[in-house]
């Protein structure tokens, strides 16, 4: 008995299968699509940014006339003006108890 | 032929393209880009806040205060607006005693103008500009500006300065502490480029240039605030009760040479420093020179004492009389003589020809070394802007005469924080101490802090304690007797210099001074209060002493010290 042993040729395979093309052209397809998004989102952020950057201006301004109202009301002129008008005066006369 | 005619207008026609594209491409390129910019990008500039200088206890001498002006853009704005814009307005920023009407005119006087820019009001708080933001208006904006706070008025006037504007238009500090620390305080401005769109928001992800601006560094001080509030109100009361044309007083802290409380008088307001005289701007504590007088007594006597020459129980033997050198007649203030006087004596009763005596045994050659060692003649480097430092003649001009006046207080002439600054080596066991108004430096980086410097050791500390003995007689015993406080240990000296007037003395014009330091055992303070043409005393011991005692009264109560006796 004579075995014949069929040889076929062998289909020549890609170099690169055609899945990675695809794969590759996804992924460029979607970062497109998040940079476009991301692009849309931070230009319309741009208002939000304003807005924000307005307010934490107005804030530390805000902040800083307040500080100098407390230091104005402290401070040891008007201290000394309503503690006369409250009645009170300097001691006169110190006694030291040993 | 009809070919050939088109092929022509072909080839002008593109080339008269191609000329167009290189003039606009190309030649016109930067305008073009220029113009771009403009359209594309905001640039602003980020002012740098100045810092905030601070008393030791933290609470603020001098602050930044932010106020906005208005201004309109008529170009922008149709007749019926401005009227509308005007009146909404005068509405909001009309003052008590302002009418609508008449501030609606000006505002609708300054939009009518063939500009582009008007400024229409000034000094605009916080809460107005927040009311007419509100209100939406058109063709309106702010800009913002600061300006200096001074939560305690007029306070440490002269040691602040005040901040004024420079040949730019900028803002700079004069005199004082805004005048020396300048460069740290006022920061460096910032600058912000960004892109932005149609309706001029900016471009997160465009392109954006940012230089952060660099806020000015805060002072911390030595000042105490509440050792310059009892300094100031004595000194005011003092000026007025003794009738003086000027009062100057200045609180150290001997072992560290931190200087506590700095005044004089008359002072400005240092908002509004345009409305004072110039003569006024002067800190007299570091910028006057006066012959200092009796209080001058205590250095050369310590000085003699550390050189071994004199002790206190040293009689003299030239004080039965005048004392004639050179032609002139060296007298007692009081024109009373006592022979065999001691050297405590000599302090107690402030005898110039016991000085005379005791300048005589230190000779000139260690006199004039001691001058220098107590720092006279040289500026004491106190970190203030207007500090003078009068010099001492040659010693080769100097005649036996000089010395024999130098060694009472006159013929010399030194400024009173020369005069505070050497009283305190006396004080503090025999080192000079540099004086020191800024405690530390803050910025965002760190805190820098001013170290205490010792200059050099004048005295060894037996001289000092001898010294500190004979002026605490001199308290006890001496003509400001009536004013001390019973129970302390103070030690002290009266000083009366006459000034010197076109070429003599005028005896009805003097600087009355008294210089000392408390509780002498260990000391907390060493002060010197003066003024300046008293005329209801001429004399320190009855003008300038009761101020010392008065303050010293109440640094006692505020430093918690109990009385030793």
């Amino acid at each position: 008995m004579t075995i014949i042993k069929k040889f076929e040729p062998e289909e020549k395979k890609p170099a690169y299968p055609k899945k990675y093309g695809a794969l590759i052209i996804l992924t460029l397809f979607i970062l497109v699509t998040i940079e476009i998004w991301v692009s849309n989102t931070m230009v319309a952020y741009g208002e939000r940014f304003e807005n924000l950057s307005k307010l934490s201006k107005s804030l530390l301004i805000e902040n800083q006339i307040l500080e100098n109202e407390i230091a104005k009301n402290a401070s040891l002129i008007s201290v000394a003006s309503k503690s006369a008008q409250l009645g009170f005066s300097k001691p006169e006369s110190i006694q030291y108890i040993r | 032929m009809r070919i050939l005619w088109i092929k022509i207008f072909f080839l002008l026609f593109f080339v008269a393209i191609l000329i167009r594209l290189i003039y606009w491409q190309i030649i016109k390129a930067p305008f073009l880009q220029s113009l771009a910019e403009d359209q594309h990008f905001t640039e602003s500039q980020v002012e740098a806040l100045r810092g905030n200088i601070y008393f030791s206890d933290y609470s603020i001498l001098a602050s930044s205060n932010p106020t906005f002006s208005l201004f309109g853009l008529p170009k922008t704005l149709t007749k019926d607006q401005i009227m509308t814009v005007s009146y909404i307005l005068a509405k909001v920023l009309a003052e008590d005693n302002e009418k609508i009407d008449d501030l609606a005119k000006d505002f609708i006087n300054k939009l009518t103008q063939d500009l582009y820019w008007v400024s229409l009001k000034k000094n605009i708080t916080f809460e107005k500009r927040k009311e007419i933001d509100n209100l939406n208006l058109s063709g309106i904006g702010f800009d913002q500006t600061n300006s200096r706070f001074y939560p305690e008025g007029s306070s440490s006037a002269h040691l602040l300065g005040f901040v004024g504007s420079d040949a730019k238009g900028g803002t700079r500090g004069y005199f004082g502490l805004e005048g020396l620390y300048d460069g740290e305080l006022k920061g460096v401005s910032g600058f912000i480029r960004s892109e932005k769109d149609a309706l001029g928001l900016p471009i997160l992800i465009g392109n954006f240039l940012n230089t952060n601006a660099k806020n000015g560094k805060d002072l911390s001080l030595n000042i105490d605030r509440s050792v310059q509030f009892i300094v100031e109100d004595a000194l005011k009361t003092g000026i007025e009760k003794y009738g003086a044309k000027a009062a100057s007083a200045v609180v150290m802290d001997p072992k560290t040479g931190a200087i506590l409380a700095l005044a004089s008088f008359p002072n400005y307001d240092p908002l509004k420093y345009y409305n004072f005289p110039k003569e006024y701007y002067k800190n007299s504590i570091v910028a006057d020179q006066y012959e200092p007088g009796s209080t001058f007594k205590v250095l050369v006597m310590a000085a003699a004492l550390n050189e071994d020459l004199v002790k206190p129980d040293t009689k003299c033997d030239i004080c039965s009389g005048p004392v004639s050198i050179g032609g002139f007649d060296i007298r007692t203030w009081d024109n009373k003589y006592r022979p065999n006087l001691t050297m405590a004596d000599v302090i107690i009763h402030s005898d110039n020809t016991g000085m005379v005596f005791v300048g005589q045994k230190l000779g000139l050659d260690k006199f004039y070394s001691y001058l220098q060692n107590f720092g006279f003649g040289n500026s004491t480097n106190i970190d203030l802007q207007d500090e003078s430092s009068p010099e001492i003649r040659p010693k080769s001009n100097w005649r036996e005469i000089d010395l024999a006046t130098a060694s009472f207080g006159q013929g010399i002439a030194v400024t009173p924080i020369q005069m505070v600054s050497a009283v305190s080596v006396i004080a503090n066991g025999g080192f000079l101490m540099e004086p020191h108004i800024v405690k530390a430096i803050k910025d965002e980086r760190g805190l820098y802090e001013v170290k205490p410097k010792i200059i050099r050791q004048v005295l060894n500390k037996s001289a000092g304690d001898t010294m500190k003995e004979m002026m605490v007689a001199a308290v006890e015993e001496g003509e400001a007797k009536f004013f001390r406080i019973k129970g302390f240990k103070i030690a002290g000296k009266t000083g009366t210099a006459q000034i010197p007037v076109a070429g003599h003395y005028d005896p009805t014009k003097t600087i009355a001074s008294f210089v000392g330091f408390a509780p002498v055992d260990d000391p907390k303070f060493v002060m010197l209060v003066r003024y300046d043409q008293p005329t209801a005393s001429i004399f320190g011991a009855e003008t300038a002493a009761p101020t010392f005692f008065e303050i010293a009264k109440e640094l006692f109560s505020y430093y918690k010290i109990a009385p030793s006796e």
